[in-house]
Order: structure tokens, then C-alpha cells, then sequence
């Protein structure tokens, strides 16, 4: 973060810094963060579909992140009433069976886009872990279903907070396959598609579109793509504000805002 | 023993030999001893759940090789194989580019193995 930014990462850098002052300018009370875990703090001994973190403090990130990505390590705050309003306190809402996590530790899924968006790591936080790694996973359709939870809670939540949703993911992407570092997309086809999705507010589209076959073949990890069905859902299936693919040496990396709902 | 046990168990290893720098300097400097103490653990008679585990023969060979090739073809998670990789090839190893070069030109071959355990 303190050394000079590389030039092809400038225009993610640049659109990073536009997400900043949009999400400044909504002054949000808390940030609810839909991302995945990458085997850091979850991994197939118990790994859950859906989990949410509602400590009043968490902390970022893993040692072998520190290590290997040079990420520094911090201290998030949380919002555990909000957590709770999104868990149910005693028992869970109908329909949703979450897991739950009293100690969240957040990778760079999260801490790389709050390091961006909001340095200052000040608005509280309430992660929901997504299982976008480990087979089997939720299905498309869940995740468009997380994100109207995510909405219809916020809304009825009697803490009147101004809530930003917020989620990462990616478009078609390769990772410890044929195709990884190749300096383009490993799934052009499905990128195109995809921001269709995304200006549309097509959440129907989407949700049809991404079989976990046809996630695979646009790439061996592009599950994390379904981060952005619950956002979508989240945003009340409108079209956003902004959608735009910024080109690096990972492929394309979608950056997408919705507006007030 | 199962075949998705057994990718769960490839996938253990390289999430343990990862996750701390002590486990992996540990690993680096001798593969047969880390694996070995990995698999006495599971088999105490108190094991320190969840931490350490067992391996085929032919899954023990390709750690102990460094043998990303066997691995892959095996059903490692690609994720969770790629930075093991980069890993115990560490900062001094060989550059990242060209060890991503070598890594899928040994892969292709296999195609895309089932990774789910």
C-alpha cells in the first residue's frame, strides 16, 4: 500500500478511489461485507455455506497473508446488534440456516477492499463469510436470496442504521490451474455475459446463468462471482449506478456501485 | 480409506504446512520428517484434533518430492495448491513468473481434475 502503485494496477487503483468517495458520501453507520475465506480461517474440517461474523472487534488478516502478500495487520470494529438482526438472536430467520462465528478473522477478501474503501477501519463491520472454495456450495439462487435477506433486514432493522452493503468477488478467474497468470481473462465469454447481469440488475439472469459448471469452465475458481448476486439482490435488482471492468494483470476486475434503495 | 477422504487429507497438509512460518520452514528444510511427524500425530493416542493426518503412499512421495504435478492430478484444491507452491518455493526460490510458467505447463495435461472432497 505505500509503495508506488505499478502502472497497469493504476486504473484499479483509480477505480478503487471512485468507490472510496461514493461510499464516504453515503456516511454509513456499518458496513455489512458479503466475501469468501480462502482456507484461511475455514477450511473442510467444518465449513459452513453462510456464516456470519457479529464480534464487537475482529481482527485482519492471516499470517501467511502477512507473509505473502505483505498485508499489514489490523483491527476491524464490529456491530454484533446488527449481526444479530441478520441471525435472529435466539433463533434463526425462516428459511435461512446460517452458521455463526463469535471470532471472525478476516482475509484479504475483506481487509484489501476496507484498506481501499475505507482506510480509516472506522464503521463498524458485520462479514458474512460466503463458501465459494470448497464443494458443495450454495447454489446461485441462495446467494440472490442472502442478498434480499440482507435487504429486508436492513430495512425492518429497528437500529435505524445507514447500512452500506458491500462485496468482492470476481469475474472469470484461474488459480492453480492451465490458465492462472496468463495476464487476460481465462473466460472472456462469461466476463461479457456477466456485466450484462450486472447493468441490467439482471439477478434472474444471473442466477440462471451460474451453474457450478459454468462457473468451472470459465475458469477453476470463478465461484466467487456469486458475491455479487447477493450485492445485486442486496441493491433491489435495479440497475447500478456504475458497472465497469478495470483491465490489470489479473483480467478484468469488476467494480460495481448501487445507489441508495 | 475413501477417495474424497484422501483429497480432504492433501488438502489438510497443504492448509498446515501454509498457515504458519514455523510449519513451513519445518517442511522446507526436511519434507519426510514434517510429513512423518504429521501423519504420528494423527495416530497418537490423544490426537491434537484437528492437526495432523494420514496419506496414501503415492500422496506421501509427492509431498515429500515437491511434486505439484502429482499433486494437482491427485485432486488438490487449486487454491490451496498454487500457494502452497508458492510457499515452499519462498521469496528466495524461483520467481513467481516463472514458476507459474512451469507450474501450468506441468498441469495442462491433467486437464481439470475433480477437486471437491
Amino acid at each position: 500500500m505505500v509503495d508506488p502503485v505499478p502502472g497497469d494496477l493504476a486504473e484499479v487503483a483509480a477505480a478503487f478511489d471512485r468507490s472510496r468517495r461514493r461510499l464516504a458520501a453515503a456516511e454509513p453507520d456499518a458496513i455489512v461485507f458479503v466475501a469468501s475465506d480462502h482456507f484461511r480461517q475455514l477450511v473442510t474440517s467444518n465449513m459452513p455455506a453462510f456464516m456470519v461474523g457479529k464480534a464487537p472487534s475482529m481482527r485482519g488478516t492471516h499470517p501467511n497473508e502477512v507473509r505473502e502478500f505483505g498485508l499489514p495487520v489490523r483491527e476491524v470494529p464490529g456491530d454484533p446488534d446488527l449481526a444479530r438482526d441478520l441471525l435472529g438472536r435466539h433463533q434463526l430467520p425462516d428459511g435461512f440456516d446460517f452458521a455463526f462465528s463469535d471470532e471472525p478473522w478476516l482475509d484479504h477478501a475483506f481487509m484489501v477492499p476496507l484498506l481501499y474503501l475505507r482506510p480509516q477501519l472506522d464503521v463498524p463491520l458485520v462479514p458474512i463469510f460466503t463458501n465459494c472454495n470448497a464443494p458443495p456450495l450454495p447454489g446461485a439462487a441462495r446467494f440472490a436470496a442472502l442478498g434480499e435477506h440482507i435487504r429486508t433486514t436492513i430495512q425492518r432493522s429497528s437500529l435505524e442504521r445507514r447500512v452500506a452493503v458491500l462485496a468482492t468477488g470476481h469475474l472469470a478467474f484461474e488459480l492453480g490451474g492451465p490458465r492462472q497468470l496468463s495476464g487476460g481473462s481465462p473466460g472472456p465469454d462469461f466476463d461479457e455475459e456477466a456485466l450484462g447481469w450486472i447493468r441490467a440488475g439482471d439477478v434472474a439472469g444471473a442466477v440462471a446463468g451460474c451453474t457450478y459448471e459454468r462457473l468451472l469452465d470459465a475458469g477453476n475458481l470463478t465461484f466467487q462471482f456469486l458475491n455479487f448476486i447477493a450485492l445485486m439482490a442486496a441493491a433491489g435488482a435495479g440497475p447500478p449506478e456504475l458497472a465497469e471492468a478495470v483491465h490489470c494483470r489479473f483480467g478484468p476486475e469488476p467494480f460495481m456501485t448501487w445507489g441508495s434503495t | 480409506m475413501g477417495f474424497d477422504v484422501s483429497r480432504y487429507m492433501i488438502d489438510k497438509l497443504m492448509w498446515e504446512i501454509d498457515r504458519s512460518d514455523e510449519a513451513l520452514d519445518s517442511f522446507v528444510e526436511d519434507p519426510a520428517a514434517f510429513v512423518a511427524a504429521w501423519e504420528g500425530a494423527a495416530s497418537a493416542p490423544e490426537p491434537p484434533y484437528p492437526l495432523g493426518g494420514s496419506l496414501t503412499g503415492e500422496e506421501r512421495d509427492a509431498f515429500e518430492a515437491w511434486d505439484y504435478e502429482r499433486l494437482y492430478a491427485l485432486g488438490a484444491h487449486p487454491y490451496l495448491l498454487w500457494h502452497f507452491v508458492r510457499a515452499i518455493h519462498g521469496p528466495g526460490g524461483t520467481p513467481v513468473g516463472e514458476l507459474s510458467e512451469a507450474f501450468k505447463a506441468a498441469v495442462a495435461p491433467h486437464g481439470y481434475p475433480e477437486f471437491a472432497t
